[in-house]
């Protein structure tokens, strides 16, 4: 057995200190607080109101919301309908599926446009559809208030989501940091119809259908029934939504890299 | 103009309401009501009546300060939605324990789980009831008064110990076994304590002892005995330090687990009533009472009710400091408990009994004067 050092030995504190010592803290701390504690009175006051610009460590000079606490915050979405593309991104990358693309008023009566609608009693805000949105008409707010009575309140029409967009709160267009050159929309030539699904429903309307030269059918070949088109997607404008892959009838687009 | 007590008041009181309803009774009746017999009786039920009020009022009232002081030990601020700066939550949190169930396990005796809040509660406020607050309002102005009220201090742990071994719990039972363990600790300690005051004023008559400091209160002399009168009131209060019957992290809740609703409201009301008996001890014994010292200006001395507006304020001051060590110390253990009990108070109590006797034969100190003739 180790004989202890006596290093190791504690210096023995005069007991009055084992006291006295706490008590001083503890008056030193009701001195402090006696006028003003720091507990802010949550529903009267907020941590994001002016006169709580110091705890927040916002860096003097910077407009509210770029400081550091709400850099990264994720409330509530805003949405600005306007320049929603009804790509779907949004839906698609929602992990809760708590995203359902709803009809709003303002489409052509062939084609609704349609916007999304968030399920907050499912949302984890995880920010997923505020980083693919390609037009960056989804973000998130600072708003964190949802609490309600009633389960249907929580869930948000895009009519709703465009209200906190007007409200003007600070945002943060979440995005993440991307390679340049993604997968792009690749065809198939052989399998393509012609059939125009594919640039009636993009969202950016990159696709152009361009004529291609119809062939000359060589004797005893028969020439497919087709429309002498092909679709060719312009890929700065592209977004990659994958609607064009969804709707394509013969399943003749695809994921690609581009040569 | 004689001066007004309250039981002078509490009988004026009793004879105008018996006028004010003989007034409208026929002849015989306004007789019979109207007698002196009568008076006197609704005068005493007046005057109990008044002192139970007061007592309620004051434990509640003393509960909010705390709850006030401790949030700002612990940098937030206590109750503050209900009534101005939170003072009517305490009655808010009242009326839901009164309008709660008294529930019983099936296993408890009954007679033990209801007479044990019962008794700790009556006790505790007939304590309240014997101790003078000013000149008008010295109730039971008893020669012995300062051994009464002790004496009936020290009931509580047989009450706590009945209620939690009737309550049929384990963690009750632990609860009531320590406070009836932690009772060695402190009771020789305070008693000696108090030994120093009366040796000092050579009475045990509270009234007495108040008067006998109006030269000069008797924490200054007499501060080591005024130590341990604080320490082992805590332990008597069974407030933080000395929490040890209902230490929340080892027993539930202690010896008052098994209760709720109005019974718990009894023990909640009834531990804050002895804190405040335990600061009005303190007040009275050590701090001059409702007496205050000959250089504050006669102005703030002789209102009307000065006495008792001053005790409160002394009171409430003490009970902060309580408070103060509530906020500061953790819980010590039992054996740390009744250690610190004979090995340090017991000591420091003999040295401050010596020091009072010494005090009496010397009469006169540099600083604090003399001591007024005794029975003058």
């Amino acid at each position: 057995m180790a004989t202890p050092d006596a290093s190791d030995e504690k210096p023995r504190d005069n007991p009055i200190l084992w006291v006295a010592r706490p008590m001083a803290t503890a008056a030193r701390q009701f001195t402090k607080s006696l006028f003003r504690p720091s507990t802010i009175v949550y529903p009267y006051e907020r941590l994001e109101d002016p006169q709580f610009r110091d705890r927040l460590e916002v860096a003097s000079g910077k407009p509210f919301g770029v400081g550091r606490v709400w850099d990264n915050y994720r409330g509530v979405h805003a949405l600005n309908i306007a320049t929603c593309i009804s790509c779907n991104l949004c839906a698609f990358s929602c992990p809760d599926i708590c995203i359902d693309m709803v009809t709003v008023p303002g489409g052509d009566p062939k084609h609704p446009k349609k916007c999304p609608q968030i399920d907050y009693g499912k949302c984890s805000y995880c920010g997923f559809c505020s980083d693919a949105c390609p037009e960056g008409c989804l973000t998130m707010t600072t708003r964190y208030e949802l609490s309600t009575p009633k389960r249907s309140e929580m869930v948000y029409s895009p009519e709703k989501l465009f209200a906190v967009f007007r409200s003007k709160l600070p945002m943060n267009p979440i995005r993440l940091a991307r390679p340049a050159n993604e997968d792009a929309i690749l065809l198939d030539p052989p399998l393509c119809i012609g059939c125009n699904a594919c640039a009636r429903d993009c969202p950016t309307g990159c696709i152009t259908m361009l004529d291609v030269a119809k062939p000359e059918a060589k004797p005893g070949e028969k020439l497919p029934r087709r429309i002498w088109k092909e679709p060719v997607v312009n890929d700065s404008d592209c977004v990659r939504c994958g609607t064009c892959i969804s709707v394509c009838p013969k399943e003749c687009l695809f994921w690609g890299t581009r040569k | 103009m004689s001066t007004i007590t309250l039981y002078s008041v509490s009988y004026d009181l009793a004879s105008v309401l018996l006028g004010a309803l003989g007034s409208i009774l026929p002849g015989g009746a306004r007789a019979a009501i109207t007698s002196a017999d009568v008076v006197t009786g609704l005068s005493v039920l007046i005057f109990g009546v008044i002192l139970l009020a007061a007592s309620m009022l004051n434990t509640i009232l003393l509960i909010w300060w705390e709850r006030k002081l401790l949030g700002r030990f612990m940098d937030r601020r206590g109750a503050m939605h209900v009534g101005y700066a939170g003072l009517l939550q305490n009655f808010a949190d009242g009326f839901k324990l009164f309008r709660k169930d008294t529930v019983r396990p099936r296993e408890a005796d009954p007679l033990g789980f209801l007479t044990g809040p019962t008794a700790y509660m009556v006790t505790s406020m007939v304590i309240f009831g014997i101790l003078p607050i000013s000149t008008g309002w010295n109730s039971g102005a008893l020669p012995l008064s300062l051994l009464l009220a002790l004496a009936i201090f020290s009931f509580a742990p047989l009450f706590i110990f009945v209620s939690a071994w009737s309550s049929n719990n384990k963690y009750s039972l632990m609860g009531g076994m320590r406070s009836a363990a932690q009772m060695i600790a402190y009771e020789v300690p305070l008693l000696l304590a108090v030994v120093a005051v009366v040796i000092v004023s050579g009475s045990f008559s509270l009234t007495t002892i108040v008067t006998e400091q109006q030269n000069y209160w008797y924490w200054g002399p007499l501060v080591l005995a005024l130590i341990v009168f604080v320490a082992a009131m805590l332990a008597e209060m069974e407030r933080i330090p000395f929490d040890l019957p209902e230490a929340e992290a080892e027993l539930v809740e202690g010896w008052n687990t098994e209760y709720g609703g109005m019974l718990f409201a009894f023990f909640m009301l009834a531990d804050y009533l002895r804190a405040l008996v335990g600061s009005i001890l303190v007040v009275l014994l050590f701090l001059g009472g409702w007496t205050m010292p000959s250089w504050v200006p006669s102005a703030a001395t002789s209102f009307p009710l000065a006495g008792i507006v001053w005790f409160m304020i002394k009171t409430y001051l003490v009970f902060g400091v309580f408070v103060w060590i509530r906020a500061s110390l953790p819980r010590v253990r039992t054996d740390q408990l009744l250690r610190v009990g004979w090995n340090r108070m017991i000591p420091l109590s003999l040295l401050a009994v010596f020091l009072a006797a010494a005090l009496v034969i010397v009469k006169c100190l540099p600083v604090f004067g003399c001591l007024p003739s005794v029975g003058g």
